[in-house]
């Protein structure tokens, strides 16, 4: 037997992930030797890495390696989640820049931190194995344990810091008794074969260790993606976590979790146990309800943010306990739409951000008068995550409900469209703050290019796919195939 | 036919232009902001006919099965006629002195425009229901931005019974869609399969309910005082005139379109609340001290007078309550326009301060006193044919309920004449500084109202051939088309 070798194609087509790979090197590098041109350049440096990056994704050929297959797929839905993952990269790079125009911190090591982040959610994205699923998932946690923590003068920061490793811990060990007990159960760790492993099992005490290990699975996946019972680190890690990382938090971890949901249980057991859906259907009864009542009390934008992400993560899982042909494409949609939304918002809060303690609402009071322009995208922002139509928001939830209809979870759909009437209720207050009037003295909204240059450039695409979502739609039907 | 995907677009440009144009100088603003409001009624008026049946249908989202499919038939036109005239008025009654960020303003309220020829027109469920929820979105910021002293509270209770009336009008959508056959939202196909569905009536009472709280049938009215109230005087002239319409539109069109046999079996209960609120809102108006607030009754009771119409199940009956839908639309907007241009000159809108008014201010005395008369369903008004031709219809049914319909009539000359005397007659008050009548180019704007007033009024067989309800279109469309 001849052991295969690495060829030049299978490099290629790992190419994103060593770009990212020697480019966080690279910037450990020059963070070590040369400071201070790295606090000048290294998001700029960063920027042309994840550029690189998005370039050999769009290119990379599909290795047929036997090397390389057991443990990474090669197919569009990775291509999709390699793409999503440097486009959020490139929205946390922008937000990281205008951030450390405002706050002194050493900037190499950051930016380290979020190219392995970035790596460990393209990991999760392309997984064929349990193991290269884990290995993602710690990839991703650990940088973010420590971009949690960043700011070391920050007290609110150590103590999410501390908060999120504790409970992201748990998490892990979840997760990994879980991949245990369901090897225990099916016999392999391989995706792909676990399937008809689970329809050939015949004895009852096998196929418990199965759905245990599946619902232990769930469970790890269900902290990492902040999920009503399982949030409980959310908000606090959201509000001390500095702003860049909450964004990432928000967008870039949640969706990595939702990426392992979409491989792991989406893709490769589809409707294996009802009894798994039911399961999943009560957590995104759970999350929706709770998010959404919690959300109406929040005063402190962050956490705020941290409780409309578990809102959303409930909506995500709709699709998820629905099960039909149409699931996965919602979903993708609904991931591309949410993620843009929330870093256009981010990008706003960015601007306004001048202390520690972050923004609250009250900053946001008479913002329309003060810098219209960013009042004026986080109000885009705002009524996408709302899902008003006609903003791409309403089509990804439309489309959600539509999967769950037609699955017959009907009372998913009215929970859903009721909590949405909350939502535009706490959405359009932070709006209509914008829009009142300011009696105070006015505080002065940073310009930091790169903010500005984030949210320019989502709200135009929301505003694209609100009116055009058809291509977007066509291209990720491609992934889902 | 891609005339009708111009006259959709052109407030969208209209928009804009208005925006891009702001940023450079307020100057001239509202005159072109009118002249691009204008442009849709131009369009309408050149090819009266020629709009019939023209269409517009490309497949918009095609994995959601959602197609921008947009047809006028003679129910539409009304409809369209309608937003033409008002949204210009409503643009043309802002005071642009006094008026903070025009631009957005005039942007806003020609975005409400394109969206309201997009909802009178669509006929894509999904597209539909984008359109109804939609155009919320525009009127919630004129109402914020532009309105009075508690303009957020106002904005805010608006939106949220607007959305909580429709928010499970998405669930009814995918019923409908699910139950049908075919994979597609176009509301012919699926009229024909509604009433099969097994959660037909569910799906219809939750449009019902949307329909109800926008329009507003009673009790779903809360709202409204405080909306009407507080908005701008564009706003309210958006939301009394067309807003409310869109509801009758949505009653007729799904309603009475898709679920007639349901409607015919509930028509008791609703002609019961319409007629209730019709008396309510009447007594109501009667009782108010503001003349805005007793107009915004007024109004209320008059859109309930129209659902009475279409809930008493008797063609003719239907037929004089969409034409009425028109000519409230109009009356209602030249009132709360004279109302604001009074407002504009005693700087309240209480009714026991100023008195006598007429002596300073002949002409827009005159002109509200011809307003209110069409309001009151004077014969040669417009308003007359449209009421008499509902309580025709109810007399047919049950004379004790038109008699108690009629009551309203009645109360209506009540409240409007005490309005009138309290303010414009009786001895005058002393003359105080800003008392000044209308001037020519206010005048400009009433007299063409006043002429469609008793155009409608003394020649109503035009409009009334457009007043059908779906059921009865089919054939009525047949006949108007050029052969």
């Amino acid at each position: 037997m001849t052991i295969p070798q690495l060829q030049a194609i299978d490099l290629l087509a790992l190419g994103p992930l060593l770009v990212l790979l020697f480019g966080a090197l690279l910037m450990l590098f020059i963070e070590s030797f040369f400071e201070k041109f790295a606090q000048k350049y290294s998001w700029v440096l960063t920027l042309a890495i994840l550029g690189l990056g998005l370039l050999s994704a769009a290119t990379a050929p599909a290795s047929e390696n036997a090397l390389l297959t057991p443990w990474l797929r090669f197919d569009d839905a990775a291509r999709f989640f390699t793409i999503l993952f440097l486009a959020i990269g490139f929205g946390c790079t922008l937000l990281a820049s205008s951030f450390f125009r405002v706050f002194q911190a050493s900037q190499g090591e950051y930016y380290f931190l979020l190219l392995s982040a970035i790596f460990g959610l393209i990991l999760i994205g392309g997984s064929a194995d349990y193991l290269t699923l884990f290995l993602g998932i710690e990839t991703l946690s650990l940088s973010l344990y420590i971009l949690t923590g960043f700011m070391k003068r920050w007290k609110l920061s150590h103590e999410a810091a501390l908060k999120f490793f504790l409970m992201g811990a748990l998490a892990t060990a979840f997760l990994v008794y879980g991949i245990a007990m369901m090897y225990g159960g099916a016999g392999t760790t391989r995706l792909d074969l676990l399937f008809s492993a689970y329809k050939k099992i015949t004895d009852s005490s096998e196929r418990t260790l199965f759905l245990a290990g599946a619902a232990f699975i769930t469970a790890g996946l269900a902290f990492k993606a902040a999920v009503v019972p399982f949030h409980i680190w959310a908000p606090d890690v959201y509000e001390g976590a500095p702003t860049p990382v909450t964004a990432f938090l928000a967008v870039g971890s949640k969706l990595g979790a939702f990426a392992a949901l979409y491989r792991v249980f989406l893709e490769e057991l589809p409707n294996f146990d009802a009894m798994w859906n039911q399961g999943i259907s009560v957590l995104a009864y759970l999350s929706i309800i709770y998010a959404n009542l919690l959300a109406l009390r929040q005063t402190h934008l962050k956490r705020f943010f941290a409780y409309s992400g578990i809102s959303h993560a409930g909506f995500m899982l709709i699709p998820i306990a629905a099960e039909t042909p149409a699931s996965a494409h919602a979903l993708l949609f609904y991931f591309v739409v949410y993620a843009a939304a929330t870093l256009c918002a981010f990008a706003v809060i960015s601007l306004l951000e001048k202390k520690p303690e972050g923004v609250t609402m009250h900053d946001l009071k008479g913002l329309y008068k003060r810098a219209p322009f960013a009042a004026g995208l986080l109000t885009l922002a705002l009524l996408t995550l709302a899902g008003v139509p006609p903003t791409a928001g309403f089509f990804a939830k439309f489309y959600l409900f539509k999967a769950a209809f037609q699955a017959g979870y009907i009372g998913l759909v009215i929970v859903g469209l009721l909590a949405t009437v909350v939502a535009i209720y706490y959405y359009l207050r932070m709006v209509a703050m914008m829009f009142a009037v300011q009696e105070e003295k006015e505080a002065v909204v940073g310009v930091q290019w790169s903010a500005v240059v984030l949210g320019s450039v989502v709200a135009l695409f929301i505003a694209y796919l609100s009116v055009h979502p058809a291509p977007l739609l066509e291209v990720l039907s491609w992934a889902v195939k | 036919m891609h005339t009708l995907l111009n006259l959709f677009m052109i407030p969208f440009n209209g928009a804009f232009i208005v925006f891009v144009i702001g940023t450079a100088t307020s100057r001239h603003l509202k005159t072109v902001a009118a002249l691009l409001s204008l442009i849709p009624l131009a369009m309408l008026l050149t090819h009266p006919q020629g709009w019939l049946g023209s269409m517009v249908q490309v497949p918009w989202i095609p994995f959601l099965s959602i197609e921008f499919f947009l047809s006028v038939d003679g129910l539409s036109l009304l409809f369209l006629y309608l937003t033409a005239i008002i949204v210009p008025l409503s643009i043309l009654a802002v005071e642009s002195k006094h008026t903070p960020s025009q631009r957005t303003l005039f942007s806003l309220i020609l975005i409400l425009q394109g969206l309201l020829i997009g909802f009178f027109t669509s006929r894509d469920l999904a597209l539909f229901t984008i359109f109804w929820e939609a155009m919320l979105i525009p009127l919630y910021f004129i109402i914020a931005g532009w309105g009075k002293e508690h303009k957020e509270q106002a904005a805010m209770k608006f939106i949220i019974y607007m959305i909580a009336g429709s928010s499970l009008m998405v669930a009814a959508v995918l019923a409908l869609y699910f139950s049908g056959s075919h994979d597609s939202f176009n509301m012919d196909t699926l009229a024909s399969a509604a009433s099969a569905s097994r959660y037909a009536p569910f799906i219809c009472a939750v449009f019902l309910l949307a329909f109800a709280v926008k329009t507003p049938l009673f009790p779903f009215h809360a709202w409204l005082p405080d909306a009407y109230y507080q908005a701008p005087l564009a706003g309210t002239i958006l939301l009394s005139a067309i807003l409310s319409k869109a509801g009758i539109y949505g009653i007729a069109r799904i309603g009475i379109g898709f679920f007639p046999a349901l409607l015919k079996e509930w028509s008791p209960l609703l002609l019961g609340l319409a007629i209730a609120g019709t008396l309510y809102a009447a007594l109501v108006a009667w009782k108010q001290n503001d003349y805005k607030r007793l107009i915004a009754y007024s109004s209320l009771s008059h859109v309930n007078f129209i659902l009475a119409g279409l809930f008493v199940w008797h063609e003719p009956a239907q037929t004089g309550a969409i034409l009425q839908a028109f000519n409230h639309g109009i009356t209602i907007g030249a009132l709360f326009l004279a109302a604001g241009w009074l407002e504009r000159r005693l700087g309240s809108t209480y009714m026991d301060g100023a008195m006598g008014l007429a002596k300073y201010m002949p002409r827009l005395c005159w002109i509200t006193m011809l307003f209110v008369l069409s309001s009151v369903a004077l014969p040669g008004t417009n308003n007359f044919i449209g009421e008499f031709m509902v309580l025709f219809g109810l007399f047919g049914q049950s004379g004790w309920l038109a008699a108690l319909l009629g009551l309203t009539v009645i109360l209506t000359v009540i409240y409007m004449l005490r309005f009138m005397q309290s303010i414009y007659f009786g001895k005058a008050s002393a003359y105080k500084h800003g008392w000044v009548d209308l001037a020519p180019k206010e005048l400009l704007l009433a007299v063409p109202l006043a002429f469609l007033i008793f155009w409608v009024g003394l020649h109503p067989g035009p409009l009334l051939s457009l007043s059908k309800t779906p059921t009865s279109a089919a054939t009525a469309t047949a006949a108007l088309e050029p052969s």
